[in-house]
């Protein structure tokens, strides 16, 4: 702690294999820091110890470790044990504690602030690592993927759907594009891994002849920097991804199918007071609107086996930003893919969702065995609604329950919302299957 | 990146989130006024599932058996009390009203009989009140009938001790055990009702589940289990179990953190909205305006700032556990508009010397005062404004707790305010209709 009384963390700037020193980690009075940061009437006084935040948090148990617990110690004064205790790396802050507690007090402020305080060496390798990642290059692309490459894989995408799917041979995929409406960011998952899974999007903007581009400069979606508790990161990176937006003077940045990269630009914009020239908006709440206005005509009849679905609500975008409106958005395009009859909705839902545990770094940080714990509870919710498939427009989600589905025996799927528009609309390529059963395949032949 | 302020307008604004708000939307959307409903819904997550009329009179030391008899009595012992202010039938049809539409929505509840019902608490105690869920039903009537039954508990699971059930019951059950089992696949040290209730809702740990308990219940043909049996279609759950078993099951409401309160929570989230209610649930309002053509309401949510426009507004923001009313060095106050507050003359007369003295205390029937059209008044006995109405316990004169009347108060009271905000957004779409 400096001499403010504020936390200075910088990113470490070493060599890969360079030997750390054995950095302790400090100790913070989290009574004093609760007081600051916590709202008046939210404090931790204001607990009644009724437990339904614990009741609620699929990390209660894990090390040993609840919310409410959290809340107690602090009152007790149990600085080093909360300061260090490796729960707050498994805490996803999905603020679903903070929504069920009568009180509104939100643990994950803090659980944001004993993250911070941790020396960057005793940190998971794994989140500080995609976070270094992200501050390598000025594509701020966790898997280190450079500008000049992100350009080269789109258009060689982009080639090769233009020569073999006829019916997309004028289709775009506009880089840097001087004044375009949307700015569309990318998880680089899929430039970097699966390709082809970018072209269902490109179509879907081709349909609705949406005005966007690519940036070549701050196009990732991804951002590890908030979750590894390193605030100076985290503002590095929303700097880069404003200015690449201001600078192509774009009216509407899109955030793609992901719920951290909307959550951490949005909050950061707010923190570091930073200005922005556009709007941030959810592709989400577009895909809803352009179904509505009959640019999207996409329907349900190809499910003539009446396959079913239910729909996972990324905590990042529903209960921590745009709250129910745009879990309704994602209900309504589910229903009109689907069918009415054929979607289930999990229990709970919508802002009381659960957090599916791939979130807040958990799929970076290396606790396989306690991440999998974690996510019990919704291989519950997804088991208890017998769907062979969820949905959901976030890339950790799907990591994390197609991983929770294999590790617990379960026979569903996972699939992003751009591959079923695409296979409604009978537009979807071969290559661009990956995440379809052979139910659903079976119903493409 | 501006701000913007989301607007919404709205016939009636119910603030608060409680049993007495989720009433009053209920009642509400079934006489089609358009309603927006704001306020943490944390605190419903609390009760037991029952849902209380009258289960004690001041001073008297047995229980209330006909809470409608008892209703006429406290008419005429304290005719301020806002149960003596709603009309008998009013509150029947309330009560109805409120269980028909919680089993319409999924969780099925008994309806409103002559006499009350003795239930069983979490500690094995007995309770009278109206109304309970069906998946608890059973409980009382093998209560009743002297049924042989096994309590079960779990491995892991506070709040709930089959031992501690059975030790108060046993004088008066004589055929009573209890046994302790493993819940399946659960690996922690503690767990919770909730997320048994959960995993229940998954057919194969039911049937893990339904195995130990047919071993557990003995020659027991009927079992009790804290309640657990599923968060969001428990009937469905029971039914199954009780398919899987060949027995007859019923839940035991356990300690908060509950499930019934949860499922009572969840349903109202989903279900109110897709009613067409502007449910904004986590939420308080900050500040509440009247003007000559409506009132104003503004509030944060995550996302940013909201103003609702509303042409009524209930008021049912509670006492002091939820902030409609707040504790100060200089006494009591309502922290919306700061109307006046019916209070003890000062700190030293909130509470008796012991805690457990029979009066009660002053300080618990502290609240606002409320005209004949529950119109909140000011100081000079005038009301507030003709747009506002108040419901739950934030009204004075009643000490809910001593009454086992807390759903009653709630629901009682949500029933009048709606019929007069109804009243009122009548007279004021159609003027001539003004009486
Ligand atoms: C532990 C416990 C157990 C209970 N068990 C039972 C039981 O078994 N049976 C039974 O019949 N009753 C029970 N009750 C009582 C019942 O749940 C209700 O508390 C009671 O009926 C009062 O309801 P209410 O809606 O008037 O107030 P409350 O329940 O107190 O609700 C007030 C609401 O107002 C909101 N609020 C306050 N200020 C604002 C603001 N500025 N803006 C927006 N919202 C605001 C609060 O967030 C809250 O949602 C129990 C209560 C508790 C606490
Ligand atoms: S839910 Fe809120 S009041 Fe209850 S224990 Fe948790 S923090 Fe405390
Ligand atoms: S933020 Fe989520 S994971 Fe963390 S304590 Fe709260 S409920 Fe649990
Ligand atoms: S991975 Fe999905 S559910 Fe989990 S924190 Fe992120 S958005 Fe929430």
């Amino acid at each position: 702690m400096d001499k403010n009384g504020s936390y200075l963390v910088t990113a470490p700037k070493q060599e890969k294999g360079t030997p750390m020193a054995d950095t302790q980690i400090a100790t913070i009075n989290f009574k004093e820091e609760a007081l600051r940061l916590l709202p008046e009437g939210a404090s931790f006084e204001a607990c009644l110890t009724c437990g339904l935040c614990s009741s609620g948090c699929p990390a209660s148990g894990i090390e040993n470790m609840d919310p409410r617990k959290f809340i107690r110690m602090a009152e007790l004064g149990m600085d080093v044990e909360l300061s260090t205790t490796p729960w707050v790396w498994c805490c996803t802050q999905c603020k679903r504690c903070h929504h069920v507690c009568p009180m509104n007090i939100d643990i994950s402020q803090l659980v944001f602030l004993a993250r911070s305080n941790w020396p960057e060496d005793k940190k998971p390798s794994g989140i500080v690592r995609s976070c270094q990642m992200i501050l390598a290059t000025d594509s701020t692309s966790a898997m280190g993927l450079p500008p000049a490459d992100f350009v080269f894989v789109v258009d060689d995408v982009l080639q090769e759907v233009r020569a073999t799917q006829p019916a997309f041979q004028h289709l775009q995929a506009p880089m840097d594009k001087q004044g375009a409406h949307f700015f569309v960011n990318q998880n680089s998952r899929e430039p970097m891994s699966e390709p082809d899974e970018m072209v269902p999007l490109w179509k879907i903007f081709h349909l609705v002849g949406a005005d966007w581009t690519y940036s070549s400069k701050g196009w990732a979606a991804e951002n590890f920097c908030m979750f590894s508790g390193n605030e100076t990161a985290w503002y590095e990176v929303i700097k880069k991804r404003v200015d690449a937006v201001n600078e192509l003077g774009c009216q509407v940045w899109l955030n793609t199918e992901c719920g951290h990269s909307y959550y951490t630009m949005w909050q950061g914009v707010k923190r570091f007071n930073l200005t922005a020239n556009f709007r941030l908006e959810s592709l989400i709440t577009y895909y809803a609107r352009w179904i509505r206005e009959g640019k999207l005509p996409v329907n349900s009849k190809w499910n003539t086996k009446g396959i079913k679905f239910t729909v996972q609500d990324p905590c990042m975008i529903v209960r921590k930003a745009y709250g129910d409106a745009i879990a309704e958005d994602m209900r309504f395009v589910t229903r009109a893919l689907v069918g009415e009859e054929n979607f289930i909705d999990m229990q709970p839902n919508r802002s009381a969702n659960y957090c599916c545990g791939g979130g807040g770094g958990f799929l970076q940080a290396g606790m396989t065995e306690h991440r999998r714990t974690y996510g019990k509870r919704k291989f519950d919710q997804i088991a208890a609604t017998g769907a062979a498939y969820v949905l959901t427009p976030c890339h950790n989600c799907h990591s994390q329950m197609e991983d929770i589905g294999h590790f617990y025996g379960g026979n569903y799927g996972v699939v992003h919302f751009w591959t079923l528009i695409c296979l409604s609309l009978g537009i979807l390529g071969d290559n661009e299957r990956t995440y379809l059963g052979p139910d659903l395949l079976e119903l493409l032949d | 990146m501006k701000e913007e302020t989301r607007n919404f307008t709205t016939q009636l604004a119910i603030i608060g989130s409680g049993i007495a708000g989720f009433a009053a939307s209920i009642f509400a959307v079934n006489r089609k006024i358009a309603t927006a409903q704001i306020g943490n819904t944390g605190a419903v997550a609390y009760t037991t599932g029952y849902l209380d009329l009258l289960g004690k009179m001041d001073g008297a030391q047995a229980a209330v058996n006909d809470p409608w008899q008892a209703l006429e009595q406290l008419r005429k012992s304290q005719s301020n009390h806002p149960l003596s202010r709603v009309a008998v039938a009013d509150i029947h049809r309330g009560f109805n009203e409120f269980t028909a539409f919680l089993g319409e929505c999924g969780i099925a509840y008994s309806q409103p009989e002559k006499r009350n019902i003795t239930a069983l608490t979490p500690v094995g105690t007995l309770k009278q009140t109206l109304c309970v869920p069906a998946t608890m039903a059973a409980g009382p009537r093998a209560f009743a009938a002297k049924k042989p039954c096994v309590i079960i508990d779990f491995i892991g699971l506070k709040g709930f001790s089959g031992r501690q059930v059975v030790a108060n019951l046993q004088d008066r059950w004589p055929n009573l055990g209890t046994q302790r089992i493993a819940f399946p696949d659960m690996v922690h040290g503690e767990i919770y009702p909730e997320v048994m209730a959960r995993a229940l809702e998954v057919p194969a740990t039911r049937e893990k589940l339904a195995y130990t308990l047919k071993n557990a219940a003995g020659q027991a043909k009927v079992i009790g289990l804290p309640a657990i049996l599923g968060m969001h279609c428990p009937d469905h759950v029971r039914a199954e179990l009780e398919r899987l078993t060949g027995l007859e099951i019923f839940e035991i409401p356990t300690m908060p953190p509950s499930v019934p309160g949860i499922r009572l929570r969840e349903l109202f989230e989903q279900v109110l909205p897709k009613k067409g209610v502007t449910l904004i649930p986590q939420q308080k309002v900050t500040a509440l305006d009247f003007d000559d053509r409506g009132a104003t309401l503004s509030l944060f949510d995550s996302y940013g700032p909201i103003r609702i426009q509303a042409q009524t507004v209930i008021l049912a923001t509670g006492r002091f556990l939820s902030g409609g009313l707040e504790a100060h060095p200089d006494g009591i106050r309502e922290h919306l508009l700061d109307l006046p507050v019916t209070q003890p003359a000062d700190r030293t007369h909130w509470y008796h010397d012991r805690y457990t003295d029979p009066r009660g205390h002053a300080i618990h029937r502290a609240g606002i005062e409320i005209d004949d059209t529950f119109r909140p008044l000011r100081l000079d006995g005038r009301p507030y404004s003709d747009r506002l109405f108040a419901a739950g316990i934030i009204i004075a004169h009643q000490d809910w707790i001593r009454g086992r009347s807390g759903a009653g108060i709630a629901i009682a009271t949500a029933f009048r305010a709606v019929a007069e905000a109804e009243r009122y957004l009548l007279a004021e779409t159609n003027p001539e209709k003004r009486v």
